[in-house]
């Protein structure tokens, strides 16, 4: 056989197992077929990039749902895994999500506890308007619990919530477990606060002891306040003082204060002078 | 090019891409843009410190996302209120499975404050900040990453000054920058995967501060010692440097089938260097050197570090299917040293009893010293879905040891700073939830015992009560919940007495009769107390110091959503009767209407109303905003 012939005979098996390849493609059923989640599944993260013609590959909705050819074959709905509850979140997401790059172990977080709190609480794995993949905006999806923190929002002085990308998981860690290891800190592993009050960080030649030591909610509302800045008294004078009062008990900044009188309206913001309050480099009193 | 305006410089370009894409592309994607009107009446400057929106054009929202877009399977535009606007967001990110994940972010905010409580002290800020983090080789054994971060705050501002014996106003113009660069990887080797971060972070702050055209005079309008006092000028240059490298590791193993151990250290060594340049003149009084001056020249030279590192072990142990116990050790070391230089020549000074006329130079060295450690052992038991019900309970221990120098800060009258303090919490929390098909309920108590305060304010003794129920119809066509909170915290030692607590009662609920249509409400009552006893500083009397906030706050709306008809309206009311009583009222409506499937019309009102019992903080601000709504 001549080189041409060869050559057009491998051409023609080739032509012939790539249309067979083809039919046999086109036969196969794909799980957009019936379902428009598969298809929505297309812009989804965990599509992953096995996007076909809009549609993902059936392998994509097999990594939660199982094996579906029985369930292809016969049509019944039994015939396939349909997680649900929090042992269904722990088959399915927590197989990947709780070895994410995260400090969290995310199956034993405070949310991942019940069938009543768990991943698909929150998320919405087949379509989502919302990152990650929330089942509706942030805000109102965590004061649908959280209501307490929803009515503190009300309150006049707040961080301005909802807008350039200021949510709740901006500060908190929703995988993580309840008290300090529910708030996020900085790459530094400081405070998050800092993380944007970057002028705040210090450190400082004379730190304010309160700052220094204890943290930012010592004096302010960080959920919202009644009060300007966010302070956790409307009168300046009476924050202050509630620390810096001299008594048998000897604690931090507890020393004998000045002898301002704080009955004159001069003398009821403290931070009027002292304007550092949260550290100063040249001014021990925290003047400049 | 100036930050502030880099956010109108991104909306056009934006715009135009939308309009392009929306115009050719088959990629989804929807923007709102258009004008908003404002109308404020009372006290503008409270409605700047609180809310903050003006007039002027704003790109509403803009979202592109795409399945592949050049060499990524996944790319994503997200931008929010470009253009006049308080806050504005641009986010991009683009990946490829198994290459790579980029991801972009720009957000700006206003940081306006003119409040009447901080009458002279008012500033006019915006925070800008940039970040960019790119992942190679995601989903891989080694995801080597690479970060920057670049944040920048800058603007003029206002504030009070003590020099002389009186308090002058001074204008600032503040120009701060910090950047963080970080590099390192994530890794998967067999049982193991962690993470290891190296990053730089550096600040640099340039302020500088000048009388007040006017502000000569003073706050104080009588003289002192006969003589009036009165400044001629105040110039203040300060500039801080700070770098802060960091470290931060950790590393999860499975070790055995059912036992997880994570480790994790981060350690940070920030070191400050601050240098100021003071220059005044006018007419003085300084009882520290016991003279008048007519001018005071003052360089301070300072330096401060802080060292810190925090690790920690925790063990993750499986026991069955749904009981897994977790325990923990985590400690922390913190060290703060501070050491400034003040140089101040206070010139053509003279003795009370105008004799012996010269220059006076004053050298302050000052060092400050502060260690911190901490460690904390835990332990926590859950049972998830046990039948109805999941059970959680859990311990703690929190020792604190504070090691203080003077100097740290003397706030108030100098010495009697230093000192050590020693505190230990111990901490029982539990939770349980039942939830038996529609219907759920969950309470939450948790427990702590000091036995001393580092702060006057520290409790000894503190409880938490939470219980929430909850009531859903099939399809969640109805949703009721119910949620009850009361917290206290006492420190009874003589002479504090320090008694604090608080309740919420919120009930809350939505309704959706239909898929098109959903009511939601709630209503809550809320009441905090907090007393502890104080010295009053002019008579040196222990006085209780009282607080409370009491009221209530409702809210509710709904949301209509059909074919070429969108509304989103809401109504909510926040009532405070406590120590300083306030009335909020909030009203918002959304509505949209599409002409066709690619265009429509959206229009926002927004209403504010803030009302004290004293009238000079209230305001009443509307605005109307009508946008343009593309969409494929």
């Amino acid at each position: 056989m001549s080189t041409k012939h060869l050559t057009i005979a491998v051409a023609a098996l080739l032509l012939l197992l790539g249309a067979a390849a083809w039919a046999q493609e086109e036969a196969t059923a794909r799980c957009g077929d019936c379902h428009d989640q598969a298809k929505a599944f297309a812009h989804n993260p965990h599509a992953r990039g096995q996007v076909v013609k809009g549609d993902v590959e059936n392998a994509v909705c097999e990594s939660c749902h199982g094996d579906a050819t029985e369930h292809m074959q016969t049509g019944d709905k039994e015939k396939i895994s349909v997680p649900r509850g929090r042992k269904g979140a722990d088959e399915t997401c927590a197989m990947c999500h709780d070895l994410t790059s995260d400090k969290r172990s995310h199956k034993m977080g405070f949310h991942a506890s019940s069938d009543a709190v768990n991943c698909l609480s929150c998320h919405s794995v087949h379509k989502s308007e919302q990152e990650p993949l929330l089942a509706k905006n942030q805000l109102a999806l965590c004061s649908t619990c959280h209501t307490q923190a929803a009515s503190f929002r009300n309150r006049p002085y707040t961080h301005k919530m909802g807008r350039a990308g200021m949510t709740c998981s901006t500060c908190h860690e929703p995988h993580g477990r309840p008290g300090k290891e529910n708030l996020k800190a900085t790459a530094a592993g400081e405070v998050v606060c800092v993380g944007c009050h970057t002028d705040k960080r210090g450190p400082y030649v004379f730190a304010h002891g309160g700052a220094a030591v204890g943290e930012c909610t010592n004096c302010h509302e960080a959920h919202g306040s009644s009060n300007q800045r966010q302070l956790k008294r409307a009168n300046v004078a009476q924050l202050c003082l509630e620390c810096h009062s001299p008594t048998a008990t000897h604690t931090l900044g507890s020393q004998p204060p000045s002898f301002h009188n704080v009955t004159t309206a001069r003398y009821q913001n403290c931070t009027t002078c002292h304007v550092a309050i949260h550290g100063s480099h040249r001014s021990p009193q925290l003047l400049k | 090019m100036r930050t502030r305006s880099l956010a109108k410089w991104l909306f056009l370009p934006l715009l135009f891409i939308a309009s392009a894409a929306i115009a050719q592309s088959s990629i989804p994607i929807e923007l709102e843009v258009g004008y908003r009107f404002a109308d404020i009446k009372g006290n503008e400057s409270l409605y700047r410190t609180q809310i903050n929106e003006r007039e002027g054009f704003v790109l509403r929202s803009f979202t592109f996302f795409t399945s592949g877009l050049g060499p990524s399977d996944e790319f994503r535009v997200d931008a929010t209120d470009l253009g006049t606007s308080p806050t504005s967001s641009l986010r991009v990110m683009s990946a490829r499975n198994g290459a790579y994940r980029l991801r972009l972010g720009y957000r700006s905010f206003d940081s306006f404050n003119a409040t009447p409580a901080f009458a002279q002290h008012a500033f006019d800020r915006k925070r800008t900040m940039f970040d960019a983090d790119l992942e190679l080789l995601t989903f891989s054994r080694f995801t080597p990453f690479v970060g920057y971060s670049w944040s920048r705050n800058r603007g003029p501002g206002a504030m009070t000054y003590v020099l002389g014996a009186d308090e002058f106003a001074l204008r600032s113009d503040l120009d701060e920058s910090d950047r963080e660069i970080r590099v390192g990887s994530a890794f998967t080797l067999g049982k193991f995967s962690g993470q290891v971060t190296q990053g730089w972070r550096s600040l640099k702050s340039d302020e500088r501060f000048a009388l007040f055209e006017g502000a000569g005079a003073g706050n104080n309008a009588g003289a002192i010692l006969g003589r009036p006092i009165s400044a001629d000028a105040i110039d203040r240059v300060s500039r801080t440097d700070v770098d802060a490298p960091f470290t931060n590791l950790y590393v999860m193993g499975d070790i055995l089938p059912r036992v997880r151990v994570i480790g994790d250290y981060v350690r940070f060594s920030a070191e400050s260097t601050g240098f100021e340049n003071e220059s005044s003149s006018g007419s003085f009084v300084s009882f520290g050197i016991g003279r008048f001056f007519n001018g005071l020249s003052e360089i301070t030279a300072s330096r401060a570090e802080n060292n810190t590192w925090r690790g920690g072990v925790r063990a993750e142990v499986v026991i069955t299917d749904t009981i897994t116990f977790q325990a923990g050790y985590r400690s922390e070391h913190r060290e703060l040293e501070g050491a400034g230089l003040i140089n101040s020549l206070y010139r053509d000074t003279l003795t009370f009893g105008g004799l012996d006329p010269r220059s006076v130079e004053e050298v302050l060295q000052s060092t400050s010293v502060l260690n911190r450690d901490e460690d904390i052992l835990s332990a926590t038991v859950s049972a998830r879905s046990v039948g109805p019900f999941s059970f959680r309970a859990g311990y703690s221990v929190a020792n604190q040891d504070l090691e203080i120098a003077p100097d740290l800060s003397e706030i108030v009258v100098p010495g009697n700073q230093d000192g050590t303090f020693s505190r230990s919490v111990r901490t029982v929390d539990a939770s349980a939830t039942f939830t038996k098909r529609l219907f759920s309920i969950g309470a939450s108590w948790r427990i702590d015992d000091a036995d001393d305060p580092v702060m006057r304010t520290d409790f000894l003794e503190r409880d938490r009560l939470r219980v929430r129920a909850t009531f859903r119809t099939p399809g969640n066509a109805f949703r009721i919940g119910l949620t009850a909170e009361e917290g206290n915290q006492s420190n009874d030692r003589d002479g504090v007495n320090f008694d604090a607590g608080n309740r919420q009662l919120i009930t809350d609920f939505e309704i959706a009769p239909v898929a098109a249509v959903r009511f939601h409400g709630s209503y809550a009552q809320f009441r905090a107390d907090s007393v502890v006893t104080v010295r009053r500083p002019e008579t040196f009397v222990l006085v209780p110091s009282t607080y409370t906030e009491e009221g209530e706050s409702y809210e509710g709306g709904i949301g209509l959503v059909l074919t070429k008809v969108n509304v989103d309206a809401s109504v909510a009311r926040f009532d405070n009767e406590g120590s300083f009583p306030f009335t909020v009222n909030r009203y918002r409506v959304r509505a949209g209407y599409d002409f066709t499937e690619k265009m429509g019309i959206v229009g926002e009102l927004a209403k504010d109303q803030y009302d004290e019992t004293s009238a000079f903080g209230d305001f009443d601000a509307r605005r109307f905003g009508l946008y343009l709504r593309l969409r494929r």
